[in-house]
């Protein structure tokens, strides 16, 4: 580890200190447990790795494993907390809800077939599986929250200015990760797949230095990426939270009934006479 | 094609979407959905452009064209003619915004309701992406003057024909559910 690595490690775990003083400090523990969950699973994981590189050493084989564990343990942590969001102030809706939660649990089951997928024909190799499946699960991350945002916007329900701020420190450090992930897997499949299939110790005097140069650049961005996102989630929680709102007041189901139809019907036919408009 | 060429562009475009639906907007007061008031009556989008069809009409009526063309000097007509073309396609804006208000309001009700039609939803959904693909269109034959105002007056009187029977259901819906719904919005 350089002293630049060092100094981003130390860094991240204060910056991960500080959110979670805030996320405790804020009670949003009690707004948005998985949220909550996620930071000290990051914080933990933090502490984890730190404590395992200092019994085991940078260059060892458990600190190696135990990183891709973290990866992906912090992934499927973000998941959550992003569910939560899905989840947060639109289960009061119950009609809108009932769609969005169906479309949106397709969407997740199909993205994540997609990753195993992906992941299937690649290399033994944990580094570029967790590679694969970390890069596809940010990739449908990102895509989940277009979704989830294209649904409120599209009904008119906006996300508070907290859940907005943890959706896009989500979104960066998933789009950071997406690509960064996708350069390193092209660089593990392509230029330094010897160094995975070949002979281990020809290919790693060969090109340890080379796997290493990668792996420390594409962990400064991380950290550094990752850090600044930690700062977009402080800032959202310098204030106390708002009280969650109360619960919408519902019409009764006949006017839906009654109305939309209608409107579906006269939108319909708006749209037959514009056909009939551009007609020569 | 390597993943470089379709992930990054990919997730690149998503991430311009996905901070502009976070991003905002002046006219997004609250996180919960937009009230109905009250009376059900009031939450009716009046189609205020159309009514101003009259007026527009004669301002762009052929025998106008005609006579500036016959009357006033060249660099003056053209200017008119030109100045002619913004307001129908000021007036072609107006009217996307009455059919954005009535489409608005579907999407309130469905949003209010406790229960909603999966069909109907994708079936607005639908339409609405169709009129905007339809409205791109007209607007862009206007543009280029190949659009006859007769078409446009067709389409203004669909409108306000389509906001009094909504006027009318609507009366008749706020008399059915009058009490529950005075007591429940009420509150």
């Amino acid at each position: 580890m350089n002293l630049l690595e060092f100094a981003l490690s130390l860094c991240t775990f204060l910056f991960l200190l500080f959110l979670c003083g805030f996320v405790f400090a804020r009670k949003v523990h009690r707004i948005l447990p998985l949220f909550a969950t996620y930071i000290c699973v990051l914080l933990t994981g933090t502490v984890g790795l730190w404590f395992i590189y200092r019994c085991f050493g940078f260059h060892s084989l458990v600190l190696y494993y135990a990183y891709w564990g973290s990866v992906l343990l912090n992934a499927v942590a973000r998941s959550l907390a992003i569910a939560e969001l899905c989840r947060y102030g639109l289960r009061a809706y119950r009609g809108i809800w009932g769609l969005i939660w169906r479309v949106l649990t397709f969407l997740t089951i199909l993205l994540f077939v997609r990753t195993v997928f992906d992941a299937w024909g690649e290399p033994n190799r944990i580094a570029i599986y967790g590679t694969t499946i970390d890069r596809d699960l940010a990739l449908a991350s990102i895509i989940i929250l277009v979704v989830l945002l294209l649904f409120r916007n599209y009904y008119g329900i906006a996300l508070e200015p907290t859940q907005r701020a943890i959706a896009l420190g989500i979104c960066f450090i998933c789009v950071v990760d997406v690509i960064g992930n996708t350069v390193l897997r092209n660089i593990f499949t392509g230029y330094l797949l010897s160094f995975f299939l070949g002979n281990p110790e020809a290919a790693r005097s060969v090109m340890s230095s080379q796997f290493q140069r990668v792996s420390d650049l594409w962990s400064t961005i991380h950290l550094a990426s990752f850090m600044f996102t930690i700062g977009i989630w402080s800032y959202a929680l310098r204030n106390p939270l708002p009280k969650p709102g109360d619960a919408p007041v519902l019409l009764p189901l006949e006017v839906y009934r009654d109305l939309s139809p209608a409107i579906n019907l006269r939108l319909a036919t708006f749209n037959t006479r514009m056909v009939e408009l551009l007609k020569p | 094609m390597n993943d470089l060429a379709i992930v990054i562009p990919v997730v690149l475009a998503l991430s311009v979407v996905l901070f502009w639906l976070l991003y905002p907007r002046k006219n997004q007061k609250g996180t919960s959905a937009p009230p109905l008031p009250a009376n059900l009556n009031e939450s009716i989008p009046a189609p205020m452009h159309y009514r101003y069809f009259r007026e527009i009409r004669q301002a762009l009526s052929k025998d106008d064209a005609e006579y500036l063309l016959r009357a006033a000097p060249r660099n003056v007509s053209k200017q008119a003619l030109r100045e002619r073309r913004n307001v129908a396609l000021g007036f072609l804006k107006g009217l996307r915004d009455d059919f954005s208000n009535i489409s608005r309001l579907g999407r309130i009700i469905a949003a209010l309701s406790p229960e909603i039609s999966h069909k109907q939803e994708a079936e607005r959904l639908k339409l609405t992406v169709q009129f905007q693909l339809l409205y791109a269109v007209v607007w862009l034959r206007l543009y280029t003057g190949n659009l006859p105002i007769r078409q446009l007056e067709r389409l203004t009187g669909l409108v306000s024909r389509f906001a009094a029977r909504m006027d009318e259901a609507m009366t008749e819906i706020s008399a059915q559910s009058a009490s529950p719904l005075a007591e429940k919005l009420g509150a």
